[in-house]
């Protein structure tokens, strides 16, 4: 009787395993292609809208912050510190969290999708654990200081992240509408 | 053999650069560029229309070729330094023929640069622009509090 009962125990304990496995697969692919996409859209931001290097000069620029003073009222400057410092803590958010975005991909998904070295993983890890905190650290030196206040780091921040965007790049490449077309050709060969 | 997207897009380099030869190339300033290319788009659709350019090439043709001018005049303007952007305010402003005044009352409150930007522009990058626009304003109105004719006639 009691064999009975551990046998139906550990019966009823592999189906739930059993069970338990499956569901846990399903939810990680719909996981996967949200993580891969969201790692695509990452991407195309960071590297189309947050950190083509005019863009971000023209944020940071004190040109322009020497033409308000010299050419406009005290509460011009005011209004023109107050909007910069706006765009600039945007500007670092935004870095951040597409950053944290591709972090996630290649914490979860990457591995499946791209071949990359172990050396090339801890590298990153490395760099995107930098970033991250370096972005944190951008934060509060512009919040307090105003936009000016690091100038250097928003520049290691950017060819941080421009790093990591091409490392990201290659992992990503599969993706590439360019992929397909040796497989299009073939198909319409044969 | 090329395939079609290839053809189109050429195309459509085709029906820009003839865009630029015909009608941009008289436009100056990347804020009149902006400001003109905004205005052939129907607020309803986001298409753009052009009916000389539609009938050398194609509707569809046209509407990308003119999509394209809109996004290299918004990028042109959004890393433009803002002494310039200023300036470029300051003579379209001269150009509409309102006074310094009714025009800086208008723009503070309608805000109009908001609609000229094309679609799908990166967020950050559109809210710059207007934050530019916001204190080139406030500079021009700075301006002509203090010297009422420093503006452009």
């Amino acid at each position: 009787m009691i064999q009975l009962i551990f046998f139906a125990f550990i019966g009823v304990a592999l189906v739930a395993s059993l069970v338990l496995l499956m569901r846990r697969g399903g939810a990680r692919a719909e996981g996967d292609s949200r993580v891969l996409l969201d790692a695509r859209k990452a991407l195309d931001s960071l590297q189309g809208g947050l950190l083509p290097e005019e863009l971000v000069h023209r944020i940071f620029a004190r040109d322009d912050l020497e033409y308000v003073s010299s050419t406009a009222p005290k509460q011009v400057r005011d209004l023109f510190i107050s909007e910069r410092k706006k765009i600039a803590i945007a500007w670092i958010g935004q870095v951040r969290s597409q950053i944290a975005s591709l972090k996630r991909f290649h914490v979860g998904a990457a591995r499946s999708y791209a071949q990359l070295g172990l050396r090339t993983e801890i590298e990153l890890g490395c760099q995107f654990a930098a970033l991250l905190i370096g972005c944190r650290a951008l934060q509060l030196a512009v919040s307090v200081g105003g936009p000016y206040a690091a100038p250097r780091m928003v520049e290691a921040t950017a060819t941080a992240a421009a790093k990591i965007c091409t490392i990201s790049e290659q992992s990503l490449a599969f993706l590439n509408p360019v992929q397909l077309k040796p497989f299009a050709n073939n198909s319409l060969s044969s | 053999m090329q395939s079609s997207s290839t053809v189109r897009r050429m195309d459509v380099d085709q029906a820009r650069k003839d865009l630029c030869r015909r009608t941009l190339s008289e436009i100056q300033r990347p804020l009149d560029r902006l400001i003109y290319l905004a205005s052939m788009r129907d607020y309803n659709t986001g298409v753009y229309h052009h009916d000389g350019l539609a009938s050398r090439f194609s509707e569809e043709v046209a509407c990308e070729a003119l999509a394209d001018c809109h996004r290299e005049a918004f990028r042109e303007l959004v890393i433009c330094p803002l002494d310039e952007l200023v300036t470029q305010l300051d003579a379209y402003r001269s150009s509409t023929h309102t006074t310094p005044r009714e025009f800086l009352t208008a723009w503070g409150r309608l805000e109009p640069y908001r609609v000229a930007v094309p679609v799908e522009t990166d967020p950050l990058s559109a809210e710059f622009l207007f934050s530019n626009f916001k204190i080139a304003l406030a500079v021009l109105e700075a301006r002509l509090d203090s010297h009422p004719a420093g503006l452009a006639a």
